[in-house]
């Protein structure tokens, strides 16, 4: 019984990490026959059904750096402002934190609609829209595990700056930053990693299918791999149509993956200097 | 690195000194052409082509159907909206202040289309009051048209699309028609397309340009008659389900944008239109 | 909230760092309130016109007859699927990996899990209509295979890790003592595990499971793609084999028609606001049931 019981179990936990290999080898199996060196520098042609991704690349780069660039300095600031500004104030600091699970629960295409409203309407469907579409969406990600970094900071160490004299400015800048660096830019990567993976948000606000080239203004529209393969999986009969749509999705697993190893390294350097 | 308030300045005065900056920066020399899915390879092959004679006007595309285009004309968010059936009253009442002007491109038709596995069997053409019949729900199985013993999936598509808009107002006199027999709503000629090739008992409305060995067209049967779906009986006129292709601006074209249409009407463009699947201008009727 | 601000240390208003700080705190406030207010805004002439109508109706029709009720029948269904599909096996590899497992496995297992996270929802999408969609209609012998159930087996797998990785969590913070004491009693690894960690951790669990259904509820594109497009309650309800429609795709597939405004538009950002509001309750009560579990 107990024995059976214990098979089951590790069988279950099998299955869920069966499954990301599953999801990794069917993009492998299926995407890398697309890829060579043609397919990731030249631009799509014929529908997506022949060339490459380049521009599709660049316009998610862009459009993660972009919301990566708004998005850091206002979860830094407001995760500063929910640990250390609002120390003595209890009630206003749980209000802001549910908040921010809000803002965190609200689904992707909400911020599609909501963001075109907003800041379509200053920059029409472009990158810029796109960027600070999703630089909102990932505010509470990144915002939620700079708090975390900052609440593991050991009280002594505030206490210290305070005994030399410091304000809270300067204890900011001068123990709080350099101390939690590394739970930052944690947070930072797994930003980026949600905002390259997200299709919804930038359906209506930053894309159009075909000819988009190197932006020269900020109304300029990008086009992204995840709006790509959303159009190619459509076209599933055409066997080039998919095997073009899994290699943008390999290419941009990939991408992902890369952002998510970062974060987690960076989060266990962190543990690892605690520990010491 | 940087100091971080010194970071914060940057980051408030770039979010904050943008909208300015990139209202100045917007009159450049793009082209934003959105909506029906008929017509979108036609613009993007002659978008492809016309950059090489003119590189420095930028063409984009997006797809999403004829009442996406001509919402996007109508708001003038998009240049050129493409429709592939008539703006309807709704939507020249909706957009008057816009002074919406259609440019047609080209004609094509719409056929009843099914999975090869049903034409296989021997469904090559149906009636209208047949379709009509499966649309409402009326007939769900291919062996009441002829067809193997086998529910018909019946694919519907989204109820601005301007195939279905000429589709249904042949079928069921009304263009805006429900059909409550539908299993499947989709979106895009490609998509439809798809769903209908893997399935084995789909029926479904098309573009004669998505037609192929696995998505077959029926024909149109009227007493002993069969009008078969090709342009041929498009062009010379008996094929009922035709419709033009248009593309919509807001006001008369200007600029690049008037460039890149009379470039679409003149014999390059007509060339494409033609290559793609439809019939060019003043070659109907002969 | 000035007062309580201030009072204490009154060095800050003078301190660039406060200012700093609190204009990009205050531009996250405005980011919140402001995706609520937008929707409620926008929402308002089809509450003002239909009142609850809007969410009874059972007919989205336009221009002119919208009701919500198929897509919000689609979007709760997909959710109870994901989360009974998804269910049994996050809890089992949840006990599992925290009960059994030493730590590097543990790490192992924890970092697969953040991984099947990160995965593009477009990419489960490109998934379903490939594989999955074809498979359910085989292995049920459906004519076809875009539904209801399909949608629920793709967000099942979108939302276990998460399920996993939260219920893992409640059950490692279980103190180990309680454990201890019932090894002593003689009581096997696998009885604790059920009788003693996972009572306690039941909170957490519950947590787990309504912050996971909160997020099944927002996926789009996956959706989109093989749920089948038909905004239809099946007959009869319980018909999960049946194509339907869920809000997030709702939304995705009309949107471009009706960008910016006219009553269309307003009924696609109450859909919004519906959908909103479903997240937020499940996802709040699923924060609720996470700090119970903490203080516990």
């Amino acid at each position: 019984m107990e024995k059976g019981i214990l098979v089951m179990l590790r069988a279950f936990t099998l299955i869920a990490c069966g499954l990301l290999v599953f999801v990794l080898s069917a993009a492998i199996v299926r995407g890398l026959p697309a890829i060579d060196a043609v397919f990731l520098t030249a631009e799509s042609k014929n529908f997506g059904l022949e060339g490459g991704i380049f521009y599709q690349t660049l316009g998610t780069l862009i459009l993660i750096s972009g919301a990566a660039a708004v998005g850091l300095p206002i979860a830094l600031g407001s995760a500063l402002f929910q640990t250390e500004y609002l120390r003595r104030a209890p009630r206003l600091k749980k209000s802001f934190r549910v908040l921010m699970d809000a803002l965190n629960s609200a689904p992707t295409i909400v911020f599609g609609l909501v963001g075109y409203l907003v800041f379509g309407a200053a920059f029409g469907v472009s990158w810029l829209t796109g960027a600070f579409t999703l630089a909102v969406m990932i505010l509470p990600t990144m915002q939620s595990s700079m708090v975390e970094a900052f609440e593991a900071l050991p009280e002594t160490y505030r206490e210290a700056g305070k005994s030399l004299g410091m304000g809270r400015g300067a204890i900011i800048r001068s123990i709080l930053l350099p101390q939690c660096f590394y739970g930052a830019a944690t947070g930072l990567f797994l930003g980026l990693a949600r905002a390259a993976g997200e299709t919804a948000a930038i359906l209506f606000t930053a894309t159009t299918f075909s000819g988009v080239t190197i932006p020269e203004s900020a109304s300029d529209p990008a086009t992204t791999l995840q709006t790509h393969i959303f159009t190619l999986a459509q076209e599933g009969l055409d066997p080039r149509a998919a095997e073009n749509a899994w290699g943008a999705a390999l290419v941009l697993l990939t991408l992902v993956f890369v952002l998510l190893s970062a974060a987690m390294w960076i989060r266990s350097r962190l543990h690892w200097e605690s520990a010491a | 690195m940087l100091k971080p308030t010194g970071l914060l300045g940057v980051v408030l005065a770039v979010v904050f000194l943008l909208p300015p900056g990139a209202c100045l920066a917007a009159a450049n020399n793009k082209i934003l052409v959105e909506g029906s899915t008929t017509v979108i390879p036609i613009v993007s092959r002659a978008a492809e082509r016309y950059r090489s004679i003119h590189p420095k006007v930028r063409i984009l595309t997006k797809a999403g159907g004829s009442g996406v285009g001509a919402h996007a004309a109508g708001t003038k968010r998009a240049d050129i909206g493409m429709t592939s059936r008539e703006l309807t009253l709704h939507e020249i009442d909706r957009y008057k202040s816009a002074k919406l002007q259609t440019h047609i491109l080209g004609k094509d038709a719409v056929a009843p289309v099914v999975s090869s596995e049903v034409y296989q069997t021997g469904v090559r053409a149906l009636t209208k009051k047949q379709i009509g019949d499966i649309y409402l729900g009326k007939i769900v199985n291919w062996k009441e048209v002829g067809g193997p013993d086998r529910p018909i999936v019946v694919i519907d598509k989204e109820r601005h699309r301007g195939t279905r808009h000429v589709f249904m107002k042949y079928i069921l006199g009304d263009a805006e028609a429900r059909a409550p027999g539908a299993r499947l709503v989709t979106g895009s000629n490609n998509e439809e397309q798809t769903k209908i090739a893997q399935s084995d008992s789909a029926i479904g409305m098309l573009s004669f340009a998505w037609i192929n060995d696995q998505v077959r067209g029926l024909g149109l049967r009227d007493g002993d008659r069969v009008i078969e779906p090709n342009l041929e009986s498009v062009r010379d006129g008996s094929f009922p389900i035709a419709r033009n292709l248009n593309l919509v601006t807001a006001g008369p074209p200007q600029g690049e944008v008037k460039g890149f249409i009379e470039y679409l009407l003149g014999p390059e463009g007509q060339k494409i239109v033609e290559e793609s699947g439809f019939i060019p201008l003043g070659e109907t009727h002969r | 909230m000035k007062t309580a601000l201030l009072n204490s240390h009154s060095e800050n208003l003078r301190s660039p760092m406060f200012w700093a700080v609190s204009t990009s705190a205050l531009i996250a406030l405005v980011a919140g309130l402001g995706l609520l207010g937008f929707l409620i805004i926008e929402s308002v002439p089809v509450f003002s016109r239909q009142g609850l109508g809007f969410l009874s109706g059972t007919e989205w029709f336009g221009p002119d007859e919208f009701g919500a009720w198929p897509m919000i029948y689609g979007s709760l269904a997909t959710a109870f699927l994901a989360s009974l599909f998804a269910l049994p096996i996050a809890l089992g590899s949840a006990v599992y990996t925290a009960e059994f497992l030493s730590p590097k496995p543990r790490l192992a297992v924890k970092a697969a899990m953040e991984y099947l996270a990160g995965v593009p929802g477009i990419v489960y999408g490109l998934l379903g209509m490939t594989l999955l969609a074809q498979w359910v209609r085989n292995v049920f012998d459906l004519i076809d295979g875009n539904s209801l159930l399909t949608a629920g087996l793709l967000l099942a797998v979108m939302i276990l890790p998460t399920v996993t990785t939260l219920s893992e969590d409640a059950l490692r913070a279980v103190p180990r003592r309680y454990r201890e004491t019932a090894w002593s009693l003689g009581m096997n690894r696998v009885a604790t595990a059920f009788c003693v960690s996972l009572p306690m951790a039941l909170p957490g669990i519950c947590g787990a499971v309504f912050l996971g259904v909160g997020r099944a509820l927002g996926e789009t594109v996956a959706v989109m793609l093989v749920i089948g497009g038909l905004d239809r309650i099946p007959v009869p309800w319980f018909n999960l084999f049946a194509p339907g429609q869920s809000i997030p795709s709702k939304l995705g597939r009309e949107a471009a028609e009706a960008l910016g405004g006219g009553y269309h538009w307003h009924a696609l950002m109450a859909l919004g606001l519906v959908l909103f509001v479903l997240a937020l309750s499940l996802s709040l009560a699923g924060r609720w049931f996470l700090t119970r579990q903490r203080s516990a």
